[in-house]
């Protein structure tokens, strides 16, 4: 038995809220990147979670992971501004799919989810030191 | 004479298992399709409280690494991702279990404490 696979499963939610955070600060810090490596202006990430049973397989433990982090396929906002370099012969600018406010709700969403796994890691760790505290009865 | 701490240290491990499993709630808080899950604690106990050792030689349930439990998946409404996580109810859930833990623990040692000065006046 795996007594401290509890852990694992805390801090497996940690990185993967982490990464999710990661994703969220590049939307929002290329909200205004017209144009990108692949070409076209930058477009919106995001990661999707999936669960990942422990090795040890037992007690119910479950890990999260980011399988994988998708592109946001949603059209790019037109913005009118001929004198853009990336505009095109009609003027406009293909701006990126990153909206604001919905990166910002996201974020909140991770950092939440994210306290709640260090509370839940602080709980176990509260209950191991109480049981290795039996010792010096 | 050691009856108790059989039990009592059935109602640790519980709590023990029964952390882990919504320590793993609250990891896949946001996971789309994960069921929530939850240990049938009281039936374990229950089972546990209704056998009777008539002989020495019997098997004690209390003993061994099988204290699993059951886990069973919570049948809440799910949310649009179909995921069915409640916060709220794991973090209380959580706080109750880490409560029953530190009961379990603090009876033990009573218990150990007990034993001691038993042994101290012999």
């Amino acid at each position: 038995m795996d007594s401290f696979g509890v852990f694992t499963v805390s801090a497996s939610a940690l990185a993967a809220q982490r990464q999710r955070m990661n994703v969220i600060a590049s939307n929002m810090a290329n909200a205004h990147s017209t144009s990108s490596a692949e070409g076209g202006p930058y477009r919106r990430q995001d990661v999707v979670f999936t669960t990942d049973p422990m090795a040890s397989g037992q007690d119910g433990l479950t890990g999260v992971k980011v399988s994988s982090i998708v592109k946001d396929d949603s059209p790019f906002k037109m913005q009118y501004d001929p004198s853009h370099p990336d505009a095109d012969k009609d003027g406009f600018v293909a701006m990126p799919n990153v909206n604001i406010i919905e990166e910002m709700v996201n974020m909140m969403m991770a950092s939440r989810a994210y306290e709640a796994s260090v509370s839940a890691f602080n709980m176990s760790k509260a209950m191991f030191t109480k049981t290795l505290e039996l010792g010096s009865v | 004479m050691s009856d108790g701490m059989n039990v009592l240290e059935r109602v640790v491990r519980q709590a023990n298992i029964r952390n882990g499993v919504l320590s793993s709630n609250i990891a896949n808080v946001d996971t789309p399709n994960y069921q929530a899950k939850d240990v049938k604690f009281s039936q374990v106990l229950g089972n546990e409280m209704s056998m009777t050792i008539t002989d020495a030689r019997h098997i004690r349930t209390g003993s061994g690494d099988n204290a699993s439990g059951e886990i069973q998946e919570e049948n809440t409404k799910p949310w649009a991702d179909k995921n069915n996580v409640e916060m709220d109810q794991e973090v209380a859930k959580m706080t109750e279990n880490a409560m029953l833990f530190e009961a379990g623990i603090t009876l033990l040692k009573k218990k150990i404490q007990m034993f001691k000065n038993a042994l101290k006046t012999a």
